[in-house]
């Protein structure tokens, strides 16, 4: 009776013991392999989505509300290379590749946002 | 316990370490930058009233453009006394209010000397000291007064700009929206400037706020609050050594603040944000004093170091 009550613990203990394992397995996983997408949007419009997983080093020129705005991909990284805006804030940001950190042109009302894993719920 | 209880037990496990499941969510291009609005509960419809409510108060605030709608810029091209809707008129007179409440470096009147700094930051130029007395000059002259029923009245040359206010006002008007729905669970990011946390759906509801900007690596935890930024990492300039900021100082002019970088948590999201703007001319003996009377709590970096944290914040590396 004892020896069967035993071996049910064991089980149970064992089972808990690869459900966490999956469980953190799964996370991680999750978390490394989610692709990191970014969109280019113009005036709220999405007009373009870009896989930075890919690691692609392509060039795209945006119609933003005052010229065209150059953005550039590379090593899973996407920045704004050149914007007619006066600031100039936008290409100063130089390449993003984590989310949660837009790049904005307000002046151009163009925006690029990175979807994807994050270590962090928000970023200040 | 029998075995029988294995498979429900690996089924709650499971899924009670499944991270936060996004329900809701959408990105709205206003203020300048783009704001995240994420509901982990509520409708379709919740998401379309907050893209409402920040479209409506971009439009009330915005200083550089008419809109269809009596706006900041219409203030600032008229000293005649004019009627304005009830919104615009309370968003103006929390932002007079927050002087008495520590901002005492917030002067919503500060626009035009923003902007001629702006201007000649974008060309890699410090503005003289004459062309800074000339702005003083204007901003000392001019006065908005409110008057009842909604009058006001804008007198002298100095352009009002909420830039400093408007996205932290807007975030309180969002969250009596989620109060009155008694939404518990969300997160509206207005551009990692201004942010609105509710609580997270697991754990100890606290999401965890990442310093990327100031200190990599570096984060803090917080629920139930505003989080306020003002900071130079991406608007600064840097020319001969010296970093110029898009924070003015309304009372000398200069364009150099005490530090790199203010976060303030806070109750109020108007407050929170006058305050982070302000007090990256404050002392640390002052802000310390701002967090007693006002109930708030503050991170202040510069040079890569913290150099103020308030002891209920925690932060981890």
């Amino acid at each position: 009776m004892d020896k069967k009550k035993l071996r049910n613990d064991i089980i149970l203990i064992a089972s808990l013991l690869i459900a966490a394992a999956v469980a953190l397995t799964v996370i991680l996983c999750t978390r490394v392999k989610t692709n990191l997408i970014a969109k280019i949007s113009v005036q709220n419009q999405v007009v373009e989505v870009i896989d930075l997983t890919k690691k692609e080093d392509k060039h795209f020129y945006v119609d933003g509300l005052h010229g065209k705005v150059h953005v550039h991909t590379k090593d899973g990284a996407i920045a704004i290379l050149e914007s007619n805006c006066p600031h100039q804030d936008c290409v100063h940001m130089g390449y993003i590749s984590e989310s949660n950190r837009p790049i904005i042109c307000a002046y151009n009302a163009v925006y690029i946002v990175i979807e994807g894993a994050s270590s962090y719920d928000v970023v200040i | 316990m029998k075995t029988k209880l294995i498979f429900p037990l690996i089924a709650f496990i499971a899924t009670s370490c499944t991270p936060k499941s996004f329900v809701l969510g959408s990105k709205v291009f206003c203020f300048d930058t783009v704001v995240s609005i994420e509901l982990y509960e509520g409708k379709d419809e919740d998401v379309k009233n907050i893209e409402e409510i920040l479209k409506y108060y971009d439009k009330l605030s915005d200083n550089y453009l008419p809109r269809d709608i009596t706006n900041v810029y219409t203030i600032n091209n008229t000293n005649e006394t004019i009627e304005v809707s009830k919104d615009l008129y309370d968003l103006l007179k929390s932002s007079m209010e927050v002087t008495s409440k520590g901002a005492n470096y917030f002067n919503l009147l500060a626009g035009s000397l923003s902007k001629r700094w702006k201007e000649s930051l974008s060309q890699n130029q410090v503005l003289s000291q004459n062309e800074i007395n000339e702005e003083l000059d204007k901003l000392n002259d001019s006065s908005l007064s409110l008057y009842p029923n909604n009058l006001i009245k804008r007198l002298g040359e100095a352009e009002i700009d909420l830039g400093g206010i408007a996205k932290g006002y807007t975030l309180d008007v969002i969250k009596d929206y989620l109060d009155s729905k008694e939404y518990k669970h969300y997160i509206i990011n207005g551009g990692s400037s201004s942010i609105l946390l509710g609580e997270k759906n697991l754990g100890d509801g606290c999401f965890t706020v990442g310093m990327q900007k100031e200190l990599p690596g570096a984060y803090f935890k917080a629920k139930n609050c505003f989080i306020s930024t003002s900071s130079n990492s991406e608007q600064g300039v840097e020319i001969d050594g010296t970093v110029y900021s898009h924070i003015i100082n309304p009372i000398t002019g200069s364009a150099i603040t005490n530090y790199d970088s203010v976060i303030v948590l806070s109750e109020d999201g108007y407050l929170g944000d006058a305050l982070s703007t302000s007090m990256m001319m404050n002392t640390i003996e002052e802000i310390e004093q701002i967090e007693k009377d006002q109930n708030v709590k503050t991170i202040i970096v510069k040079d890569e170091k913290i150099v103020h944290k308030h002891v209920g914040i925690e932060v981890f590396r």
